[in-house]
C-alpha cells in the first residue's frame, strides 16, 4: 500500500485480490455464525443450509488462489506486495478449512437433533466458545484490512483463552459421561462440535500469523508466543 | 471611454514630444526619444503587473496597489470579484459545516463511499455500528470491513433496493438494518439503523399473541371435552358427573386466573400516573404474605420470616400483589419438604425484600427472560404447578413503578433468590400505618 508503483492498474489489482479475500472471510463468518445458532436453535433447515453453502467458500479458494497465481506470474511483485500474495494464498487456505469446521459443526449438529432432544447442562459454554471464536475470525480480519500486526498478536494470543476453555468443557462432559452413559453418544458429538471450534481459533491464528508477515516480513508461525509479540510490535520494516 | 481618451492622449503626447525632439536634434533623436517614451510607459506597467502578482497572492483592499488609470479599474474589479468568491466559500463552507454537524449528530449511521466504494467519511454512529477506525479506515474498499455477501451484492446494484438486515461487527448480536442510496456522481451513501430492539419487541408481540391463544386454548380444550362427554353420556352416574364438573371448574377457575392476571398487566402498563403514596407497615405486610403463602404450601414447605420493622412509600395493594406473587412462586417451584426463607429489612442502605429457596434453580440462560410473559423454564411442568406464566411479568411491572428492580440469582441445583430492591427515598419516616390487608 505504501510503495509507489509504476502502474495504478497493479494496485488496484492488489486492492481488487484483498476485497475478494474479505469477501470469502463475510461469508465464511456468516456460516460459523449460523452454524452455532443453528446447534442452539436446532433448526433444521438452517442446518441443511449451512452444509449446502460450504461449496461457494471452496470456489472461492480456488479461484482467489488462481489470482495469486496470475498476478505473481504477470506482474512479478517483489517486497510487500510478494508478501502479500503469498499471505493472501496462505489465507484462503485457512478461511477454506474454517469453512469445512463450519460445516462439520452443522453435520454434528444433525446428528444430535436427529437422535434425540439433548439435555446437556453446560452448553452455554459451547456458545461462549462460539463466540469467542467467530470474534476471533471477525478481528483477524479487520486486522488484515488495517495492516495491524498487533492486534493480530492479540488474536495469537487469544487463542490460548479458546484452548483453555475447550480443555474445560471437554472436562464437564467426561464427568457428564460417567455419570449417565446414555448421554455418550449426544456428549461425543458435542465434543466434536467443540473442538471444531477450537480448530477455527487455531486457523485464525495461522491468518493472525500470515498478517504479522505481511506487515513485519517475519515468519512467525512455529515460535514462542513472547517472540511472536516481539517481532509483532517491533517498529518499522 | 475615458480609457481610450487617455491612451490616445498618452500617445498624443508621445508623438508630438518625437516630433518636437526631430525638430532640434534631426530624426535619430526623435526615434530616440519616442523609443525612451514607449519603454518607460512599458517599464510602468511592468511594475503594476508585478505588484498585481504580489497582492494577488495574498488580496486584501489596504494593500490594494492605487493606479488612477485603466490599472485602477482592473485592481478594483479583480478585487471585487475575489471578495465577492470569498465571501461565497465562506457560506458553503458554513452550509457543508452545518450539514456535517447535522449529519454526525443523527442517531442513524451513515457512510460516505466514493465511486470506488471507498470510505470517504462516516459518523461516529456508524464507527459504533461497525467497528470502523476513523484514524485508519477511510480510503478502504468498504466490503473489506463489512463482510456481508448481501451488502456487497446492494452495493453492486444487483440484489434490491429494500434495505438489508445483518449482524454487526461489534457487540454482540446487534440487528443492522442497512440501506444503501445512490449519491452524486457513482458515490454512494450507506445508511445504517439499529433494529435490535424493534425486532426483539416484535417477536415478543408475536410470542405473546401466541402464548395467550395457547393458554387460554388449553383449557378451553378440556372443558370443551368435557361437556361433550357429560351431554353424550347421559347414562353417567351422578358421581362421574360431579368428578367431572369438578374438573370443568378447575379449568374455568384456572381460565379466570389468567384473564384476571392478563388485565392486571395490562391496567399496570396503561396507568402512567402516579402511584398512590400510602404509609405502608413492610413487616406487617411480609408476615401476611408468609401466612398467604404456608397456606397456599399446605405443609409442604417450611418458611420462615426474617422481617425487621421498615416503613415503605407506595400503593400497598400493588406491592402486596408483588410480594405475594415472589412467595407463591417460591412454593409452586420449590420441591416438597423445601425450604424458603422470606426476608424484609434495610440491606445496603435501601429497602429489599427477598425470597430465597433452596429449591432446583434456574439455568444461567433463562434469568434475563424469566420476567417475560409467559417465559417458561420448562414448559411441561409449570402448567402442572397452576400458575399463569404472568406473575414475575406483573411483578416487574409494579416494581418499575415503584422505581424498584427485580434481581434473581440462581444457580442448577443452588436454589434461587428473588430480591425486590426499592430506592432508599421509598421509606417512609412517618408512623402511620396502613396495614389492612
Amino acid at each position: 500500500m505504501n510503495t509507489e508503483h509504476f502502474s495504478k492498474q497493479f494496485d488496484t489489482e492488489l486492492d481488487e485480490l484483498r476485497s475478494r479475500v474479505m469477501e470469502m472471510g463475510g461469508l465464511v463468518e456468516i456460516q460459523i455464525r449460523r452454524a452455532i445458532d443453528a446447534f442452539f436453535s436446532g433448526d433444521l433447515d438452517r442446518i441443511e443450509e449451512v452444509i449446502d453453502d460450504d461449496h461457494r467458500i471452496n470456489g472461492l479458494e480456488v479461484s482467489i488462489d488462481d489470482d495469486c497465481a496470475h498476478i505473481i506470474a504477470r506482474r512479478q511483485p517483489a517486497a510487500s506486495d510478494l508478501r502479500l500474495v503469498m499471505a493472501v494464498s496462505r489465507i484462503v487456505t485457512d478461511l477454506e478449512r474454517i469453512g469445512d469446521e463450519a460445516a462439520k459443526i452443522a453435520r454434528m449438529a444433525r446428528e444430535v437433533y436427529r437422535r434425540d432432544r439433548l439435555v446437556m447442562p453446560r452448553l452455554t459454554d459451547v456458545r461462549k466458545v462460539g463466540e469467542i471464536a467467530a470474534a476471533m475470525l471477525r478481528d483477524v480480519l479487520n486486522a488484515f484490512v488495517r495492516l495491524d500486526a498487533v492486534e493480530a498478536a492479540r488474536i495469537v494470543r487469544e487463542d490460548l483463552t479458546l484452548d483453555d476453555n475447550f480443555r474445560s468443557i471437554l472436562r464437564q462432559l467426561i464427568t457428564y459421561m460417567m455419570e449417565d452413559p446414555r448421554t455418550i453418544s449426544t456428549a461425543l458429538d458435542i465434543v466434536f462440535i467443540a473442538k471444531s471450534i477450537e480448530r477455527i481459533g487455531d486457523h485464525a491464528t495461522n491468518v493472525a500469523e500470515s498478517v504479522i508477515y505481511v506487515v513485519k516480513g517475519k515468519d512467525v508461525r512455529h515460535i514462542a508466543i513472547d517472540q511472536l509479540e516481539r517481532e509483532a510490535l517491533a517498529g518499522g520494516h | 471611454m475615458g480609457a481610450w481618451l487617455g491612451l490616445l492622449l498618452k500617445l498624443a503626447v508621445i508623438g508630438a514630444l518625437g516630433l518636437a525632439a526631430a525638430h532640434v536634434g534631426g530624426t535619430v533623436a526623435g526615434l530616440t526619444t519616442v523609443c525612451t517614451l514607449l519603454a518607460i510607459n512599458q517599464l510602468s506597467h511592468f511594475l503594476l503587473l508585478r505588484r498585481m502578482r504580489i497582492w494577488l497572492r495574498a488580496p486584501d483592499a489596504r494593500t490594494l496597489p492605487r493606479d488612477q488609470g485603466l490599472w485602477g479599474d482592473i485592481f478594483v474589479d479583480l478585487y471585487r470579484s475575489w471578495r465577492r468568491q470569498r465571501d461565497e466559500r465562506d457560506r458553503s463552507a458554513i452550509t457543508l459545516e452545518r450539514f456535517r454537524s447535522a449529519v454526525r449528530a443523527l442517531p442513524e449511521g451513515v457512510v460516505m463511499l466514493d465511486r470506488e466504494h471507498r470510505i470517504e467519511w462516516f459518523n461516529q454512529v456508524a464507527q459504533r455500528q461497525f467497528g470502523f477506525d476513523a484514524s485508519r479506515d477511510l480510503g478502504t474498499v468498504v466490503t473489506q470491513l463489512i463482510r456481508h455477501p448481501r451488502f456487497a451484492l446492494c452495493l453492486r446494484g444487483t440484489g434490491d433496493a429494500d434495505p438489508v438486515l445483518i449482524r454487526a461487527g461489534t457487540g454482540e448480536g446487534r440487528e443492522l438494518s442497512v440501506l444503501v442510496v445512490p449519491f452524486e456522481a457513482g458515490g454512494s451513501l450507506v445508511h445504517a439503523r439499529d433494529v435490535t430492539q424493534l425486532q426483539r419487541v416484535e417477536s415478543m408481540r408475536r410470542d405473546f399473541v401466541a402464548n395467550v391463544s395457547h393458554e387460554l386454548r388449553t383449557p378451553l380444550t378440556v372443558i370443551t371435552g368435557l361437556t361433550e362427554s357429560l351431554m353424550d353420556d347421559t347414562m353417567a352416574g351422578a358421581d362421574i358427573r360431579h368428578h367431572y364438573l369438578g374438573m370443568v371448574r378447575d379449568q374455568a377457575r384456572h381460565m379466570n386466573r389468567l384473564v384476571e392476571d392478563l388485565l392486571t398487566l395490562s391496567r399496570l402498563e396503561t396507568q402512567d400516573g402516579p402511584v398512590q403514596e400510602e404509609v405502608i407497615d413492610g413487616a406487617a405486610l411480609a408476615a401476611a404474605v408468609v401466612e398467604q403463602g404456608r397456606v397456599l404450601s399446605a405443609g409442604r414447605h417450611v418458611l420462615t420470616m426474617n422481617v425487621t420493622p421498615v416503613s415503605l412509600r407506595g400503593s400497598a395493594t400493588e406491592i402486596y400483589s408483588a410480594f405475594i406473587n415472589l412467595v407463591s412462586n417460591a412454593v409452586r417451584y420449590t420441591p416438597d419438604g423445601g425450604h424458603i426463607e422470606v426476608c424484609w429489612g434495610i440491606e445496603g442502605g435501601v429497602p429489599v425484600f427477598s425470597v430465597r429457596d433452596d429449591g432446583i434453580g434456574i439455568a444461567p440462560e433463562h434469568l434475563p427472560r424469566l420476567a417475560e410473559r409467559f417465559y417458561r423454564v420448562d414448559r411441561g411442568r409449570s402448567s402442572a404447578t397452576g400458575g399463569t406464566g404472568l406473575g414475575l411479568a406483573i411483578v416487574r411491572h409494579i416494581l418499575l413503578r415503584h422505581q424498584a428492580a427485580l434481581q434473581i440469582s440462581s444457580a442448577p441445583g443452588m436454589g434461587s433468590t428473588f430480591r425486590a430492591v426499592f430506592p432508599a427515598s421509598r421509606v417512609a419516616d412517618e408512623e402511620v400505618v396502613v396495614a389492612d390487608i
